[in-house]
C-alpha cells in the first residue's frame, strides 16, 4: 500500500476558526497512494471544514498542507483542481437542468475555446466511464437522473481532470445499497490505478467497508483513528460519538393516551429519492419520545410532516387534541390552533423572523392561539406582557422587547422560542435540535422545561443527536437510518452504544 | 381569407415583431446569465431618440443605430454596476431605468429636435429583383428591411452560442446554478455583466428599429410597453432564441392584425382591438409561468462561497 | 465610520450633479435653475399648494405600493387600478346624484372597488398560475388605459359627443375646494385619512402581520401556519383599492371628469415614494410630498425659464438609483463590521 517516498497527502496542523466555534484544532493525516482514507466524524465533528480548506474554498488559520512532500497553496477550486485534488461534494454541483455532456463540459478549456468539442469529450470520458465501470448516458438531463447516476456524473466530472487525490464528502448518505456498493467498487478501481483517496462519511459501514485506514474527528480534533482491519466497531462508535458516559439520574414519565400516531409515513424528496420511508409510531401524553439520527437521514422532514409544514405522500396520520380524535394529516394553521408546540430545527429560516422585535417574533404563532388577535386586531398589550414576562421566566439576555431579535445570541433566541412554543401547555410539543449550538446552562434549562411540559401531560417529541442528552430526559428511543425507522423502544431497555450503532448504518 | 391579405399580414407582421424581437433576444441572453432587466423599456426609448438623432445629423440610418448601440450599452453598464457590484434590487434598479429612459428621450428630444422629424433616414424594404417580385411570398420573404434578416441571423449565432460553445454554457450555468459555475472557475459576476451589456446593447437597437426602420420618426414616449412585452416574449419563448423570436412574431401578428381588424369589424371599438397584444402578454405569462426552462438563479445576486 | 459618510456624500452629490449637468446642456445654470425650483413649489402657494394637489395621488398610490410590497409583492399597477377606479365611479357617478350627503363617499368607494377589482385580479393570477405580477400589472396599465380612451369616446362620453371626455360629475359628488385661490381640494384629508387607516391596519391588525411575516420570510409564514395565497390575494386588493381611490379622487377633486391622460403616470413614482418612505405609511406623504415638488417644479420651469418638463423624469430616475445605491452601502459596512 503506501510506498516509500512522501506520502501523497500530507496535513500538517491545520486550524480554522470561525466566531465562536474552532472548527479544526491542528489537524494531522496522511494518505498514501492507492489507500483509501476513511475521516469519520459527526456533523459539527469538523470534516467539512477541512474538507473546505482542500477544495480551495477556505484557508486554514494555521497550518500546511502538502502534496507529495511539497508544501501548496490553495487559494481556489481551481487551484486545487491544478494540484491534483479532484473533489466529490455533499451537495452536487452539478446544473440540473442541464445535459451530463455539457455539465461535463463545463468549465472546462480541455474540450475546446470557442467551441465544444463534443465528440472529443464523448470518447474520452467514455473511455474513463468504461474503465470504471460505469453506464453514462450523456444525453440525459441531470434532474432526470436518480442520485446515483448524478453522483456519478459528479465523480466523473471530478476524474476526467486526473486527479492524484480524490476526495468525497458523504458520498454514500443518498444512495442506495446497490448504488453503494457499485460506488466501493469503482473506489476499489481507483485505487488499483494508484489514486489516493479520503471518503469522508458518519456511517461506521462506509468506512469499515470501503476503506484501507480511518481516522476519528470530533469537535475539530482528530480523536483517534488506524488501519480499519484492527478497528474495533466498538472503540469507533466510542470515538465518535465520545465517551462522556457520566451517570444521569432519570426520572420516568407515566405515559397516558395516545396523542399521535403514524402511519406508514412516506416522504419523497424533490429529486424523487426517499427521505422518509414507511414511518410508524405512537406519541402519548405525559413522555417524551427522542428520535435520534445523524443528519440527512429524514428525521428533519418526518417532523416536519407532524408540523404540518410538509405534506406526506403516502401514509396516515391521526391526532388526539383537545379531546377530539382528528384524521390527518393536518395543516400548520389547524395545528397551531389546536395548540401545537414546535420548536423548528432551523431557528433562523423558520422560527424567527430575523429582522422582527421580540415581540413580533413572540406573535408569529400565538397569533392564531392565546386570544392576542381578537377580531383581526393584535392585542400588543397582551403579547408585551407575555413576551416580557417569558424573557424574565427564562432569563432571555436582550437589550429590550424593541430590538431585532437577530440582536440576541442564538441561545436566547432558542429560550424565546422554547417559551413561546410552550406558552398555554400544548398538548403536543414537537423539539427539533432544541439544545443545538447552545452552552451548557441554557441546554440543562432547555430539558428542564422539556421535563415540565411532559409532567404536566404534554406528548414531547425529541429531535435530537445528543445520545446524552435523549438518556437524560427520554423516555422511549427511536432511531432514523436512511429514512428507515428504528423503535421506538424504551431507553430502560437499549444502550447508547446499541443506538449509537443504530445511528451509523448498522442494523 | 384572401391569400392577398394573408400576405400583407404575414408582412406586416414580420416587421412589427422586429422591435419586440430584437430587444428580447438581448433581455433572453442576460436572462439566462440570472440577470433580469426590467429597464429595457427605458433603454428602448433611448435607443428610439438616439437612433433618430444620429440618422438626422449623419444623414445615414447606420449612424443612428451606432448611436443607439451605444446609448444602450452605457445605460446597461449602469444598470449592470448597480446590480451586480452594489447588488441591488434588480427590479427597482430597472424601474428606475424606465422613469430615466422616458427622461432622457423626452428631455434631449425637446432639446435638439423639438418636433417629429418630418423625414427621417431610414431602413427601407429591401428590393431584391426577382425574389421580391414573387407573387405573395415575395414581399413577406424578401421585401424586408435589412435589419430583419440581420436579427434572424443574430438569433442564429446566439442559439449556437449558446448551444455549443463553452461561452454559452457559462452563462447557462451561472443563470442556473452560479455556485457551480463558481466552484466550475467561472467568473460568474463577469460573465453576468457581459450579458447585462449585451441585452442593453440589444435593447437600445430595438429601440432604433422603431424609430428607423418601423415608423420612421420619434415620438415621446413611442414604446409604449414594447419593452415588458419583450419580457414576456422571452418567458413566452422559453428563453431560447427562437422560441422568443417566435414569441415576438406572435405580437407583431397581435399588432398588424389589430389594425386590420379595426378596418373590419367597424363596429367594435378600436380600443379593444389596441388592447390585444397586451392581453395577449398576460395570457403568455399566465399560461407559462410554471416554465421548466426559467433560469432558476434568475433574479437573485450572486455571492462567492468562499470566504477568507 | 468617515467612509460610510464619504459614500454617502458622494451619493447626494450625484443626485444634485447629474440633473444639473442636463440644466446645463439646456443653457440654463444649475443653481438659478434649483433655486427657483425650489422658491416656486416651496416659497409660494402656489406652488406649494399644486404640491400638495399632486401629492394627494401620489401618497394613496404610494400606500397601494407599500402594502404590496410588505408582501413581497411589486404592484407597478397603479396607474391601471387608478383608472379602473375612476372610470367604476364616474359611470355609477348618474345614480348617485340623488343621495345627499351619501353620494361623495360612496363615489370614493366605487372607485376602490373598481381599484380593489383589479388588483384582487392581479392577485387572483399570481396565486394561482404564478405569473409575473410585475409584468402582468404593466400590461394591465395599457390595457386600462384604452378602456379610458374608449369610453370617454363612448359610453361615458360627454352629451354633446364632440370632445373625448366624459359627462361631468354633479356638484354633489366634487370634494369640496380647502382654500379659494388654489386648486387644493378635500382629496388632502382622505389621503390623510388613508394614511392613518394604513398605518393602524399595518401595525396593528393580525392581517398586517400576516403580510409582514410573509414578505420577510415566506417560509416562517409556513412554519407559523399562515397561509400565503389568501394573505396575498387581500394584500392586492387592498393596494389596487388604494389606487382606485385615488383615480376617484382625482376626478372628484380636480378634473370633475374623465379625459384623456387625466392620470399623469403617478405609478411609477408611487414606487419610488413608497421605497423611499421605508414602506412606512406615515413617512409616505413626505416623500410624496418631495414628489411633488419635482412635479410641480418641472412644471414651473418650463412654464418661467423654457426648461423642458421631462427633466422630473430624469431628476426621479436618478434620485432612486441614489437611494438604492445608499442603501446598498449602508448594508455593506453593516456586514463588514
Amino acid at each position: 500500500m503506501s510506498l516509500a517516498g512522501p506520502p501523497l497527502l500530507e496535513l500538517r496542523g491545520i486550524t480554522r476558526r470561525f466566531p465562536g466555534v474552532l472548527a479544526n484544532d491542528d489537524v494531522s493525516l496522511t494518505l498514501a497512494r492507492g489507500e483509501v482514507l476513511g475521516l469519520l466524524g459527526e456533523n459539527g465533528a469538523g470534516k467539512s471544514t477541512l474538507m473546505s480548506i482542500l477544495a480551495g474554498l477556505i484557508a486554514p488559520d494555521s497550518g500546511a498542507v502538502l502534496i507529495s512532500g511539497r508544501e501548496t497553496v490553495l487559494p481556489s477550486p481551481l487551484a486545487a483542481a491544478a494540484a491534483g485534488i479532484g473533489m466529490v461534494h455533499q451537495h452536487f454541483k452539478l446544473i440540473g437542468a442541464m445535459s451530463v455532456r455539457d455539465n461535463l463540459a463545463l468549465g472546462d478549456v480541455r474540450w475546446g475555446r470557442f467551441t465544444v468539442d463534443y465528440p472529443e469529450l464523448t470518447v474520452s470520458i467514455g473511455r474513463l466511464a468504461v474503465e470504471l465501470q460505469m453506464e453514462v448516458d450523456f444525453d440525459a438531463v441531470i434532474d432526470d437522473l436518480p442520485v446515483g447516476r448524478q453522483q456519478q456524473v459528479e465523480i466523473l466530472k471530478a476524474l476526467s481532470r486526473n486527479p492524484a487525490i480524490l476526495i468525497l464528502d458523504e458520498p454514500t448518505a443518498v444512495l442506495t445499497p446497490h448504488e453503494r456498493d457499485g460506488l466501493f467498487r469503482m473506489l476499489a478501481r481507483l485505487k488499483a490505478r494508484g489514486a489516493g483517496i479520503v471518503l469522508i462519511s458518519h456511517r461506521l459501514e462506509d468506512v469499515i467497508e470501503g476503506c484501507d485506514r480511518a481516522v476519528v474527528m470530533r469537535q475539530g480534533r482528530i480523536v483517534g483513528g488506524g488501519p480499519v482491519a484492527g478497528l474495533d466497531r466498538a472503540d469507533l462508535v466510542r470515538m465518535v460519538i465520545g465517551d462522556d458516559l457520566a451517570e444521569i439520574e432519570r426520572r420516568p414519565g407515566a405515559a397516558g393516551a395516545p396523542v399521535l400516531r403514524a402511519d406508514g409515513l412516506v416522504l419523497r424528496r424533490p429529486n424523487g429519492t426517499i427521505a422518509v420511508d414507511g414511518a410508524s409510531f405512537d406519541l402519548r401524553a405525559g413522555e417524551i419520545v427522542a428520535l435520534c439520527g445523524v443528519d440527512g437521514n429524514g428525521q428533519g422532514e418526518l417532523v416536519q410532516m407532524l408540523a404540518g409544514m410538509l405534506r406526506p405522500h403516502a401514509g396516515g396520520l391521526t391526532y388526539w387534541l383537545h379531546g377530539r380524535e382528528i384524521a390527518g394529516p393536518l395543516s400548520a394553521a389547524a395545528l397551531r390552533q389546536l395548540g401545537l408546540g414546535h420548536v423548528a430545527e432551523d431557528r433562523l429560516r423558520h422560527a424567527v423572523v430575523p429582522n422582527f422585535s421580540l415581540v413580533a417574533n413572540w406573535l408569529l404563532t400565538a397569533l392564531f392561539h392565546g386570544g392576542l388577535a381578537p377580531r383581526g386586531w393584535l392585542n400588543l398589550a397582551t403579547a408585551e406582557a407575555r413576551c416580557g414576562a417569558a424573557v424574565r421566566d427564562y432569563d432571555v439576555k436582550a437589550p429590550g422587547n424593541g430590538v431585532p431579535i437577530r440582536q440576541l445570541s442564538g441561545g436566547n433566541q432558542q429560550k424565546l422560542v422554547l417559551a413561546r412554543e410552550l406558552h398555554g401547555a400544548p398538548e403536543l410539543v414537537l423539539a427539533a435540535h432544541p439544545t443545538r449550538g447552545l452552552d451548557v446552562r441554557t441546554i440543562a434549562f432547555v430539558q428542564r422545561e422539556l421535563l415540565r411540559a411532559r409532567d404536566r401531560g404534554a406528548a414531547v417529541l425529541l429531535l435530537s443527536a445528543d445520545l446524552n442528552e435523549v438518556w437524560a430526559i427520554a423516555d422511549r428511543v427511536m432511531v432514523m437510518a436512511a429514512g428507515h425507522l428504528h423503535g421506538p423502544v424504551p431507553v430502560a431497555e437499549t444502550s447508547r452504544q446499541e443506538v449509537g450503532r443504530w445511528m451509523t448504518g448498522h442494523a | 381569407m384572401e391569400p392577398v391579405l394573408i400576405a400583407g399580414l404575414l408582412a406586416a407582421s414580420i416587421r412589427l415583431a422586429m422591435s419586440i424581437g430584437i430587444t428580447a433576444l438581448g433581455e433572453a441572453v442576460a436572462q439566462r446569465s440570472g440577470m433580469i432587466n426590467v429597464g429595457i423599456e427605458g433603454i428602448m426609448l433611448a435607443g428610439a431618440f438616439l437612433a433618430a438623432l444620429g440618422a438626422l445629423y449623419s444623414g445615414s440610418p447606420w449612424g443612428g443605430l451606432g448611436l443607439a448601440l451605444l446609448g444602450g450599452v452605457l445605460l446597461a453598464a449602469i444598470h449592470g454596476w448597480f446590480t451586480i457590484v452594489l447588488r441591488t434590487d434588480q427590479i427597482v434598479t430597472g424601474i428606475a431605468f424606465v422613469i430615466l429612459g422616458l427622461g432622457l428621450s423626452s428631455f434631449l428630444f425637446r432639446l435638439t429636435m423639438g418636433a417629429a422629424p418630418s423625414s427621417l433616414p431610414a431602413f427601407r424594404g429591401l428590393d431584391l429583383g426577382p425574389l421580391t417580385a414573387l407573387p405573395l411570398i415575395g414581399p413577406v420573404l424578401f421585401g424586408q428591411n435589412i435589419l430583419v434578416y440581420l436579427t434572424l441571423v443574430l438569433a442564429l449565432v446566439l442559439w449556437f452560442v449558446m448551444a455549443r460553445t463553452p461561452l454559452g454554457l457559462a452563462i447557462r450555468a451561472c443563470g442556473e446554478n452560479p455556485d457551480a459555475a463558481d466552484a466550475a472557475g467561472i467568473a460568474v459576476n463577469r460573465v453576468r455583466f457581459g450579458c447585462v451589456l449585451f441585452g442593453g446593447a440589444m435593447a437600445g437597437l430595438g429601440g432604433a428599429y422603431l424609430a428607423i426602420a418601423q415608423i420612421n420618426s420619434f415620438v415621446e414616449n413611442m414604446v409604449v410597453g414594447r419593452g415588458f412585452i419583450a419580457i414576456a416574449c422571452v418567458v413566452f419563448g422559453r428563453w431560447h432564441p427562437f422560441g422568443t423570436l417566435l414569441a415576438a412574431l406572435g405580437f407583431g401578428l397581435a399588432e398588424a392584425g389589430q389594425i386590420r381588424l379595426q378596418t373590419w369589424y367597424p363596429g367594435v371599438p378600436y380600443q379593444f382591438f389596441v388592447m390585444l397584444p397586451y392581453v395577449l402578454a398576460i395570457g403568455a405569462l399566465v399560461f407559462m409561468a410554471r416554465s421548466a426552462a426559467l433560469p432558476r438563479a434568475l433574479g437573485r445576486p450572486f455571492i462567492s462561497e468562499r470566504r477568507g | 465610520m468617515s467612509r460610510v459618510w464619504l459614500q454617502q456624500g458622494l451619493v447626494a452629490l450625484g443626485v444634485l450633479a447629474v440633473p444639473s449637468g442636463f440644466i446645463l446642456l439646456a443653457g440654463k445654470d444649475p443653481v438659478a435653475t434649483w433655486t427657483l425650483l425650489l422658491t416656486y413649489t416651496l416659497g409660494t402657494w402656489n406652488g406649494f399648494s399644486d404640491v400638495l394637489v399632486n401629492a394627494i395621488p401620489l401618497t394613496l398610490l404610494g400606500l397601494g405600493v407599500a402594502v404590496a410590497f410588505r408582501a413581497g409583492i411589486f404592484n407597478i399597477g397603479g396607474d391601471g387600478q387608478l383608472i379602473c377606479g375612476a372610470v367604476l365611479a364616474v359611470a355609477v357617478a348618474p345614480i348617485l346624484g340623488g343621495l345627499g350627503w351619501a353620494a361623495l363617499p360612496l363615489f370614493l368607494m366605487a372607485g376602490a372597488v373598481g381599484g380593489g377589482v383589479a388588483g384582487g385580479l392581479v392577485g387572483w393570477l399570481r396565486t394561482r398560475f404564478s405569473a409575473n405580477e410585475i409584468i402582468v400589472t404593466i400590461m394591465m396599465n395599457y390595457v386600462a388605459l384604452q378602456m379610458l380612451t374608449w369610453v370617454i369616446r363612448g359610453p361615458l362620453q360627454e352629451p354633446m359627443r364632440i370632445f373625448p371626455r366624459s359627462f361631468a360629475i354633479g356638484e354633489a359628488l366634487q370634494l369640496p375646494v380647502l382654500d379659494a385661490g388654489s386648486r387644493l381640494h378635500g382629496g388632502l384629508l382622505v389621503a390623510l385619512l388613508a394614511v392613518a387607516l394604513l398605518q393602524l391596519v399595518l401595525s396593528r391588525s393580525a392581517f398586517g402581520f400576516r403580510l409582514a411575516v410573509l414578505g420577510e420570510n415566506a417560509e416562517a409564514a409556513t412554519y407559523a401556519g399562515i397561509k400565503a395565497a389568501p394573505t396575498v390575494v387581500l394584500g392586492l386588493l387592498l393596494s389596487g383599492a388604494l389606487g382606485g381611490l385615488a383615480g376617484a379622487v382625482e376626478i372628484a377633486g380636480v378634473f370633475h371628469k374623465l379625459e384623456d391622460n387625466f392620470a399623469a403616470g403617478f405609478g411609477l413614482s408611487a414606487i419610488a415614494v413608497a421605497l423611499m418612505a421605508r414602506l412606512q405609511p406615515w413617512a409616505i406623504p413626505f416623500t410624496a410630498i418631495l414628489f411633488g415638488v419635482f412635479y410641480v417644479g418641472s412644471g414651473a420651469l418650463q412654464r418661467q425659464i423654457g426648461l423642458p418638463f421631462p427633466l422630473v423624469w430624469i431628476i426621479q430616475g436618478v434620485v432612486i438609483l441614489a437611494f438604492l445605491a445608499s442603501r446598498a452601502m449602508q448594508t455593506r459596512t453593516l456586514r463588514v463590521a
